[in-house]
Protein backbone atom coordinates (compact mmCIF):
# COMPACT_ATOMS: atom_id res chain seq x y z
CA UNK A 1 0.00 0.00 0.00
CA UNK A 2 3.01 1.88 0.78
CA UNK A 3 3.79 1.59 -2.83
CA UNK A 4 0.13 2.53 -3.92
CA UNK A 5 0.40 5.81 -1.90
CA UNK A 6 3.85 6.97 -3.34
CA UNK A 7 2.42 6.69 -7.04
CA UNK A 8 -0.71 8.33 -6.34
CA UNK A 9 1.33 10.89 -4.93
CA UNK A 10 3.45 11.49 -7.84
CA UNK A 11 1.97 10.60 -10.73
CA UNK A 12 -0.90 12.78 -12.78
CA UNK A 13 -4.80 12.42 -12.74
CA UNK A 14 -4.25 9.61 -15.68
CA UNK A 15 -2.64 7.33 -13.58
CA UNK A 16 -4.31 7.59 -10.61
CA UNK A 17 -7.13 6.22 -12.05
CA UNK A 18 -5.03 3.54 -13.56
CA UNK A 19 -3.62 2.86 -9.91
CA UNK A 20 -7.08 2.68 -8.67
CA UNK A 21 -7.94 0.11 -10.31
CA UNK A 22 -5.22 -2.08 -9.88
CA UNK A 23 -5.47 -1.42 -6.43
CA UNK A 24 -8.91 -2.57 -7.00
CA UNK A 25 -8.43 -5.78 -8.69
CA UNK A 26 -5.39 -6.48 -6.09
CA UNK A 27 -7.42 -6.84 -3.12
CA UNK A 28 -9.53 -9.57 -5.14
CA UNK A 29 -6.32 -11.22 -5.23
CA UNK A 30 -6.10 -12.23 -9.03
CA UNK A 31 -5.25 -16.31 -9.49
CA UNK A 32 -4.24 -15.27 -13.33
CA UNK A 33 -1.57 -13.21 -12.48
CA UNK A 34 1.50 -14.85 -12.75
CA UNK A 35 5.59 -14.79 -14.32
CA UNK A 36 7.51 -16.95 -16.06
CA UNK A 37 11.25 -18.07 -15.06
CA UNK A 38 13.63 -18.60 -17.68
CA UNK A 39 16.07 -21.79 -17.55
CA UNK A 40 18.97 -19.73 -16.99
CA UNK A 41 17.11 -18.14 -13.55
CA UNK A 42 16.92 -21.30 -12.19
CA UNK A 43 20.13 -22.55 -12.79
CA UNK A 44 21.85 -19.10 -10.99
CA UNK A 45 19.31 -19.38 -8.21
CA UNK A 46 20.01 -22.93 -7.80
CA UNK A 47 23.58 -22.01 -7.08
CA UNK A 48 22.95 -18.91 -5.01
CA UNK A 49 19.93 -19.97 -3.09
CA UNK A 50 21.75 -22.50 -0.92
CA UNK A 51 21.15 -21.00 2.35
CA UNK A 52 17.26 -21.26 1.74
CA UNK A 53 16.92 -17.46 0.38
CA UNK A 54 15.41 -16.59 -2.84
CA UNK A 55 14.81 -14.18 -5.18
CA UNK A 56 12.58 -10.77 -4.55
CA UNK A 57 11.20 -8.83 -7.60
CA UNK A 58 9.76 -5.41 -6.98
CA UNK A 59 8.20 -3.32 -9.43
CA UNK A 60 8.76 0.47 -8.38
CA UNK A 61 8.28 3.72 -9.18
CA UNK A 62 11.35 5.64 -10.72
CA UNK A 63 13.65 5.13 -13.73
CA UNK A 64 13.49 6.94 -16.45
CA UNK A 65 10.70 5.67 -17.89
CA UNK A 66 8.41 5.37 -14.72
CA UNK A 67 8.82 2.03 -12.95
CA UNK A 68 11.40 -0.01 -12.53
CA UNK A 69 12.02 -3.84 -11.68
CA UNK A 70 13.94 -4.35 -8.53
CA UNK A 71 15.76 -7.61 -7.91
CA UNK A 72 17.01 -8.76 -4.14
CA UNK A 73 17.68 -12.09 -2.60
CA UNK A 74 15.33 -12.46 0.59
CA UNK A 75 14.21 -15.08 3.18
CA UNK A 76 11.06 -13.52 4.35
CA UNK A 77 7.73 -14.33 2.76
CA UNK A 78 5.02 -11.81 3.43
CA UNK A 79 1.31 -12.76 2.99
CA UNK A 80 0.46 -10.71 0.07
CA UNK A 81 3.78 -12.76 -1.85
CA UNK A 82 3.53 -15.19 -4.77
CA UNK A 83 5.80 -17.95 -5.65
CA UNK A 84 7.35 -18.76 -8.49
CA UNK A 85 9.62 -21.28 -10.02
CA UNK A 86 10.86 -24.11 -7.96
CA UNK A 87 10.90 -25.12 -4.47
CA UNK A 88 14.87 -24.15 -3.93
CA UNK A 89 14.91 -22.07 -7.00
CA UNK A 90 12.19 -19.03 -6.00
CA UNK A 91 11.21 -16.16 -7.63
CA UNK A 92 9.05 -14.22 -5.26
CA UNK A 93 6.70 -11.03 -6.30
CA UNK A 94 4.15 -9.40 -4.19
CA UNK A 95 0.61 -9.16 -5.52
CA UNK A 96 1.08 -5.43 -6.34
CA UNK A 97 4.40 -5.23 -8.11
CA UNK A 98 2.98 -8.89 -10.09
CA UNK A 99 -0.21 -6.57 -11.29
CA UNK A 100 2.74 -4.53 -13.13
CA UNK A 101 4.36 -7.76 -14.69
CA UNK A 102 2.27 -10.52 -15.16
CA UNK A 103 3.22 -12.70 -18.55
CA UNK A 104 6.76 -11.45 -18.45
CA UNK A 105 9.65 -13.68 -17.89
CA UNK A 106 12.41 -13.81 -14.88
CA UNK A 107 15.86 -13.84 -16.91
CA UNK A 108 19.32 -14.29 -15.87
CA UNK A 109 21.25 -12.68 -18.61
CA UNK A 110 25.21 -13.35 -19.12
CA UNK A 111 27.27 -11.30 -20.97
CA UNK A 112 31.14 -10.12 -21.11
CA UNK A 113 30.53 -6.99 -19.54
CA UNK A 114 27.56 -7.72 -17.09
CA UNK A 115 25.19 -10.68 -15.82
CA UNK A 116 22.58 -10.34 -13.84
CA UNK A 117 18.94 -10.78 -12.82
CA UNK A 118 16.47 -9.47 -15.66
CA UNK A 119 12.57 -8.89 -16.58
CA UNK A 120 12.29 -10.13 -20.62
CA UNK A 121 8.87 -9.93 -22.59
CA UNK A 122 6.85 -7.97 -20.29
CA UNK A 123 3.45 -7.45 -22.10
CA UNK A 124 2.41 -4.63 -20.00
CA UNK A 125 5.46 -3.01 -20.71
CA UNK A 126 4.85 -0.41 -23.69
CA UNK A 127 8.48 1.11 -23.85
CA UNK A 128 11.66 0.85 -21.61
CA UNK A 129 15.16 2.17 -21.78
CA UNK A 130 17.36 0.17 -23.78
CA UNK A 131 18.93 -1.40 -20.63
CA UNK A 132 16.11 -2.67 -19.77
CA UNK A 133 15.21 -1.58 -16.58
CA UNK A 134 12.89 0.70 -16.38
CA UNK A 135 9.67 0.73 -18.19
CA UNK A 136 6.83 2.54 -18.91
CA UNK A 137 2.79 1.28 -18.22
CA UNK A 138 0.40 0.46 -21.41
CA UNK A 139 -2.28 2.74 -21.28
CA UNK B 1 44.22 6.90 -20.88
CA UNK B 2 42.53 3.57 -18.70
CA UNK B 3 43.61 2.19 -15.80
CA UNK B 4 42.28 -1.00 -14.16
CA UNK B 5 41.54 -2.14 -10.41
CA UNK B 6 42.79 -5.04 -9.08
CA UNK B 7 39.73 -6.78 -9.54
CA UNK B 8 39.07 -5.73 -13.32
CA UNK B 9 42.68 -7.73 -14.12
CA UNK B 10 41.91 -10.77 -11.92
CA UNK B 11 38.20 -10.98 -13.98
CA UNK B 12 39.97 -10.14 -17.14
CA UNK B 13 42.42 -13.17 -16.80
CA UNK B 14 39.90 -15.67 -15.44
CA UNK B 15 38.34 -15.04 -18.77
CA UNK B 16 40.61 -15.18 -21.01
CA UNK B 17 42.36 -18.71 -19.71
CA UNK B 18 39.26 -20.24 -21.67
CA UNK B 19 40.06 -18.41 -25.13
CA UNK B 20 43.65 -19.07 -25.84
CA UNK B 21 43.12 -17.20 -29.37
CA UNK B 22 42.79 -14.09 -27.97
CA UNK B 23 45.06 -11.68 -26.33
CA UNK B 24 42.83 -9.24 -24.34
CA UNK B 25 39.71 -7.55 -24.23
CA UNK B 26 38.32 -4.25 -26.43
CA UNK B 27 36.09 -1.70 -24.69
CA UNK B 28 34.11 -0.03 -27.19
CA UNK B 29 30.73 2.57 -27.18
CA UNK B 30 27.44 2.49 -29.00
CA UNK B 31 24.55 4.83 -28.87
CA UNK B 32 22.00 3.44 -27.07
CA UNK B 33 20.25 3.82 -23.22
CA UNK B 34 18.32 6.99 -22.56
CA UNK B 35 21.54 8.93 -22.03
CA UNK B 36 23.06 8.17 -25.51
CA UNK B 37 25.95 6.17 -25.09
CA UNK B 38 26.83 2.77 -23.80
CA UNK B 39 30.45 0.81 -23.25
CA UNK B 40 30.56 -2.55 -25.04
CA UNK B 41 33.07 -5.08 -24.01
CA UNK B 42 34.41 -7.91 -26.57
CA UNK B 43 37.98 -10.63 -26.61
CA UNK B 44 39.96 -9.28 -29.06
CA UNK B 45 42.16 -11.30 -30.70
CA UNK B 46 44.30 -8.53 -31.99
CA UNK B 47 45.08 -5.11 -31.56
CA UNK B 48 43.13 -3.22 -34.61
CA UNK B 49 45.07 -0.01 -35.98
CA UNK B 50 43.57 2.88 -34.55
CA UNK B 51 43.23 1.30 -31.63
CA UNK B 52 45.03 2.39 -28.37
CA UNK B 53 46.68 -0.33 -26.29
CA UNK B 54 46.66 -0.48 -22.47
CA UNK B 55 48.71 -2.52 -20.92
CA UNK B 56 48.71 -3.43 -16.81
CA UNK B 57 49.42 -6.47 -14.70
CA UNK B 58 49.72 -8.57 -17.82
CA UNK B 59 46.91 -8.05 -18.99
CA UNK B 60 45.71 -5.96 -21.83
CA UNK B 61 42.54 -4.12 -23.04
CA UNK B 62 42.25 -2.22 -26.67
CA UNK B 63 40.48 0.85 -26.67
CA UNK B 64 37.87 1.63 -30.17
CA UNK B 65 38.50 4.69 -31.56
CA UNK B 66 35.50 5.96 -30.96
CA UNK B 67 35.46 5.38 -27.23
CA UNK B 68 39.18 6.63 -26.67
CA UNK B 69 38.08 10.53 -25.91
CA UNK B 70 35.19 9.12 -23.37
CA UNK B 71 37.96 6.71 -21.44
CA UNK B 72 40.28 9.81 -20.84
CA UNK B 73 40.96 9.33 -17.19
CA UNK B 74 38.77 6.37 -16.41
CA UNK B 75 38.90 3.47 -14.19
CA UNK B 76 37.72 0.73 -14.91
CA UNK B 77 36.50 -1.82 -12.17
CA UNK B 78 34.44 -5.22 -11.65
CA UNK B 79 32.28 -5.57 -9.19
CA UNK B 80 30.50 -8.80 -7.95
CA UNK B 81 27.94 -10.29 -6.19
CA UNK B 82 24.81 -12.96 -5.83
CA UNK B 83 22.43 -10.85 -7.77
CA UNK B 84 25.15 -9.70 -10.28
CA UNK B 85 28.53 -8.98 -11.74
CA UNK B 86 29.51 -6.62 -14.12
CA UNK B 87 32.99 -4.31 -15.47
CA UNK B 88 32.16 -0.67 -14.33
CA UNK B 89 33.40 2.40 -15.89
CA UNK B 90 34.51 5.14 -12.93
CA UNK B 91 34.48 8.07 -15.50
CA UNK B 92 35.11 11.81 -14.03
CA UNK B 93 33.96 13.54 -17.24
CA UNK B 94 30.59 11.83 -17.19
CA UNK B 95 28.01 14.55 -17.25
CA UNK B 96 25.07 12.21 -16.35
CA UNK B 97 23.84 8.00 -16.31
CA UNK B 98 20.34 7.28 -16.44
CA UNK B 99 19.24 5.62 -13.34
CA UNK B 100 20.47 2.49 -13.57
CA UNK B 101 24.20 3.68 -14.61
CA UNK B 102 24.39 1.76 -17.71
CA UNK B 103 24.36 4.20 -19.93
CA UNK B 104 25.83 8.28 -20.08
CA UNK B 105 26.20 11.33 -21.89
CA UNK B 106 29.56 13.55 -21.65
Amino acid sequence: MAFLLRQVARSGLQRNLILMRHATASTSANPELSVQVSESCLKRLREICVDGSFLRVTVEGGGCSGFQYKFDLDKQLNEDDRQFGEAEAKVVIDTVSLEYCSGATVDYHSELIRAGFRMVANPLAEQGCSCGSSFSIKL
Amino acid sequence: ALTLTPAAVLRIKTLLQDKPDMVGLKVGVRQRGCNGLSYTLDYASQKDKLDEEVVQDGVKVFIDKKAQLSLLGTEMDFVESKLSSEFVFNNPNIKGTCGCGESFSM
